[in-house]
């Protein structure tokens, strides 16, 4: 503070500039709060730039102070006693003396007694200012009343002449007359006013009350000077004679401008003594008691509650304002146009299926796994989060408001023509602007269309005989990009009404059910597979050809399930009749000095046996006899069926057919024609097979042959006793060999071993078990 | 926006970013946005003693240019539909240029 009322604070401590251009003032809402705490730095405190040296005085040796000073204690003089001397002379003081010890009766009267010559100037007694009692001398008072040191006044002030001293009496009834008329008058106040105006001066601390005290600027000089001239009590006189200009600068702190924290802080220390629990935003801790006391116990309850509730609300505000000026309107700008253009990008529904493709799937799937979480889309996160959360009424009004802005904008942005590329004169290519999905501006080498390769493409495809890899490998991509199609399109099937069991379709169900026709037929086409067979032809089938590459190995699972029986008994039938070319066949047979396959073939049988033997097997366990003999038929027919059961697909097959036979034969009820169909094929199949059971067998002692047991389970069950007799003997080195492995080997493999023979030894009546 | 569609499922996942400048860090990929900057929590710098300055840090906002690879936790895609979602992007990009 300074001495003399002097502006002490340099321009480097009145805060951010913010009236300076380039500067938002209307950002500046809370810069008085957020300034309040570093209230010491705007002048020099005792406190502060005293270095402590008298603490290290040591009081106690004074013993030789005489020596020191060469005199004696009895000689010392008065003329030190300025205090005394300056109250023997100063009769008029005793006048004001008399005044304000009447004024200030409420004062502790050895208060009065310990400072008599305290100078003041008093206002004339003939408006004497209201009283009100002070809470303070009732509860905790002495500590809100400070005790200001008498010190000799530089200017004295000279009491008015000829005015008249009231006697205490009249200064009484004079102070109750007052206090009526203001009591009438408090009701016709504005209530903030009058919830305002008490707390100035009174002081308990249980109640809490934040207030902001920021003084207009004209009055600064005035208040320095009381602060110093006078003591607490009447500078809060004062005060309250000022008390007008003060309200109005007392509100809300938002509806301050950018200035107030340069006032603010000059102001801090005036008004200390008044506020000695100030908390460090510059609120202080009020009680409007009379107000409290005219209150019934609900509204007081009431009035407390929302005391502590603006309380919480301030201190809120205090802390966010740290962060008040970081970014300029320019910043925000920038940043809201960003966050337009995402929204703009999110909120296009159409164009979400396929840009947020990967994000869409997967989190259906994922909710369809884990109903706990909900889909929720990007924007709804962003937009609807808070007012989920948000009670209040006011807030949520704020929100949905904001969130009609958004959706205004977003409208405004999409409607807007775009012009996504720049042709400069002269320029090589187009310059993209960058945008959301392309952040990256790129630049577009012009192409001429007129390039050669789409024709040859063309023709290579027509004649799909001599298909190279590259025109394999696009035909798999048109499977793909037509399973997609429909895929999409079987998912939109949620989206039609739903329909009752006796409702006739709508116009919506049989759009849909036409164009999903259309998809499957067009799927069913790229597949190649009613491309006709030539036998003549040393070329591979299309289908063939594009299933030899696991890409299409792995659609086949998702493509049968669009496909209507009568499609999957052809794609079986097509892959039964060249299942000696296909791939997983043709490089599954082991060559004579092989233990073990190539890991890029064993790859792709795996995968085989992954994706495309499932549904195939399902369609099967489900087919009539009379399909699987016409299936078996046209093996036995086309294929060498020696070469096939070499291999572990092609034993698949066979155990496939003859198993499913085997139950439907089992299970009864099938035609005799076709049960005695079915016995020749299975006599074909065996004579065929005869001599060549052990080549079945992969070679190797400890490699995985479940499958081959598995066949000859399957065999065997069929099997009449010389066919039993041959197929035993045939294999019985092996089944020897294999029970002896599982004795030596270590428990887990033994007993797989043994249960794989047993499956074998189960079909022809006998166990593992017996063989000892 | 395949890149970014992508990413946004690994929200809340473990990833490991590698850094241009070789500094790899391992944390929960918290958001992603469409230049692919990325924001991780629970950080933890794999070559703690190399960046010990980095040790306090808990949560880091990277600039999606920075960074050199991200190491994904295998289990949490789903390879079928990126490849689907791959030949969305080309046949969008065709439909685009076509258009």
């Amino acid at each position: 503070m300074s001495f003399f009322g002097f502006d002490t604070s340099l321009p480097r401590d009145r805060g951010h500039p913010a009236m300076a251009p380039g500067f938002s003032q209307a950002t500046d809402h809370f810069a008085g709060l957020s300034n309040a705490d570093d209230d010491d730095d705007d002048g020099i405190d005792f406190e502060d730039t005293y270095d402590g040296l008298g603490d290290k005085l040591d009081e106690k040796d004074d013993a030789f102070n005489d020596e020191t000073f060469g005199a004696p204690e009895e000689a010392i003089g008065k003329d030190f006693d300025f205090h005394g001397a300056t109250a023997r002379v100063a009769d008029a003081m005793e006048e004001e003396h008399e005044v304000f010890n009447r004024s200030a009766r409420n004062q502790s009267v050895a208060r009065v007694a310990a400072a008599p010559t305290q100078p003041a100037r008093v206002e004339p007694p003939t408006h004497v200012p209201v009283l009100r009692p002070d809470m303070s001398l009732w509860g905790s008072g002495p500590a809100t009343t400070p005790q200001p040191e008498p010190q000799p006044d530089p200017t004295p002030v000279v009491p008015p002449v000829g005015r008249k001293i009231l006697s205490l009496e009249e200064v009484e009834a004079q102070i109750l007359a007052n206090n009526e008329q203001k009591h009438q008058s408090s009701f016709q106040q504005p209530p903030a006013q009058a919830h305002q105006l008490p707390p100035q001066h009174q002081h308990t601390p249980p109640i809490v009350t934040p207030q902001l005290h920021q003084y207009p600027p004209p009055q600064h000089d005035l208040h320095q000077l009381q602060s110093q001239q006078f003591p607490a009590r009447i500078q809060s006189m004062l005060q309250r004679n000022q008390t007008p200009p003060q309200v109005q600068h007392r509100q809300i702190p938002e509806q301050h401008p950018g200035g107030v924290p340069l006032q603010q802080q000059r102001m801090q220390p005036v008004a200390q003594p008044l506020h000695p629990s100030r908390n460090q935003y510059g609120m202080t801790n009020h009680v409007p008691t009379p107000q409290l006391q005219k209150m019934t116990e609900a509204e007081k309850a009431r009035f407390l509650e929302e005391e502590s509730k603006r309380l919480k609300r301030n201190h809120k505000i205090a802390q966010l304002a740290r962060y008040n000026g970081l970014m300029t309107p320019a910043d925000k700008n920038f940043i809201t146009r960003i966050q337009l253009q995402h929204l703009v990008s999110i909120n296009n529904a159409e164009d979400n299926a396929n840009e947020d493709f990967y994000y869409i799937v997967h989190s259906a799937i994922r909710a369809r796994t884990n109903p706990q979480q909900p889909l929720n889309q990007f924007a709804q996160t962003y937009l609807f989060r808070q007012s989920a959360r948000g009670r209040n009424r006011q807030q949520d009004n704020h929100l949905q408001r904001m969130e009609q802005q958004v959706q205004r904008a977003v409208a405004a942005a999409k409607a807007r023509p775009k012009a996504s590329q720049l042709v400069l004169e002269g320029s090589l290519g187009k310059i993209s602007f960058s945008n959301v999905k392309t952040p990256r501006p790129m630049l577009n080498i012009k192409k001429s269309d007129t390039s050669g390769g789409e024709p040859i493409r063309r023709t290579q495809r027509s004649t799909f005989s001599s298909a190279d890899r590259k025109s394999l490998l696009r035909a798999i991509e048109n499977v793909y990009d037509a399973l997609l199609e429909l895929e999409v399109h079987e998912r939109e099937r949620a989206k039609l009404p739903i329909l009752m069991p006796d409702q006739q379709p709508q116009q919506a169900h049989v759009e849909w059910s036409t164009r999903r026709d259309q998809l499957v037929a067009k799927l069913w086409k790229e597949t190649k597979i009613m491309e006709p067979i030539d036998p003549m032809s040393t070329a591979t089938h299309p289908f063939i050809a594009i299933l030899s590459y696991s890409k299409m190995k792995r659609a086949v699972q998702r493509i049968f399930r669009h496909l209507d029986p009568e499609q999957r008994v052809t794609v079986l039938t097509m892959i039964v009749v060249h299942l000696d070319i296909l791939d997983v066949v043709k490089h599954g047979v082991y060559l004579p000095d092989e233990t073990q396959l190539p890991s890029a073939v064993r790859e792709e049988i795996e995968m085989f046996a992954a994706s495309v033997l499932p549904p195939l097997l399902g369609y099967v366990y489900e087919a009539p006899l009379s399909i699987v003999i016409g299936l078996l038929g046209i093996l036995l027919e086309r294929v060498d069926v020696v070469a096939v059961s070499k291999t572990k697909i092609g034993l698949a097959f066979l155990t496939m057919f003859s198993s499913r036979a085997e139950i439907v034969k089992q299970a009864g009820g099938a035609p005799e024609n076709e049960l005695q169909q079915w016995q020749m094929m299975y006599d074909r199949l065996f004579d065929s097979l005869q001599g060549h059971w052990m080549e079945c067998f992969p070679p190797g002692m400890f490699v995985d042959d479940v499958y081959v047991w598995q066949f000859l389970a399957s065999i065997a069950v069929g099997a009449n006793m010389p066919q039993q007799q041959a197929l035993v003997s045939a294999v019985k080195d092996r089944v020897m060999e294999n029970v002896r492995a599982s004795k030596t080997l270590p428990p887990e493999l033994g007993a797989q071993k043994s249960a794989n023979v047993n499956l074998f030894m189960r079909a022809i009546g006998l166990d593992v078990e017996l063989l000892g | 926006m395949l890149f970014f569609s992508f990413f946004k499922t690994l929200v809340d996942h473990e990833v490991t970013i590698e850094l241009k400048n070789d500094l790899s860090i391992r944390g929960t990929l918290k958001s992603v946005d469409q230049f692919l900057n990325i924001k991780l929590d629970d950080i933890m710098v794999l070559e703690e003693a190399k960046y010990p300055h980095l040790a306090a840090v808990r949560n880091v906002f990277i600039r999606g240019s920075v960074v050199r690879y991200v190491h994904l936790p295998a289990g949490a895609v789903d390879t079928a539909l990126l490849e689907d979602a791959t030949r969305r992007e080309a046949s969008n990009a065709a439909a685009a240029k076509g258009r």
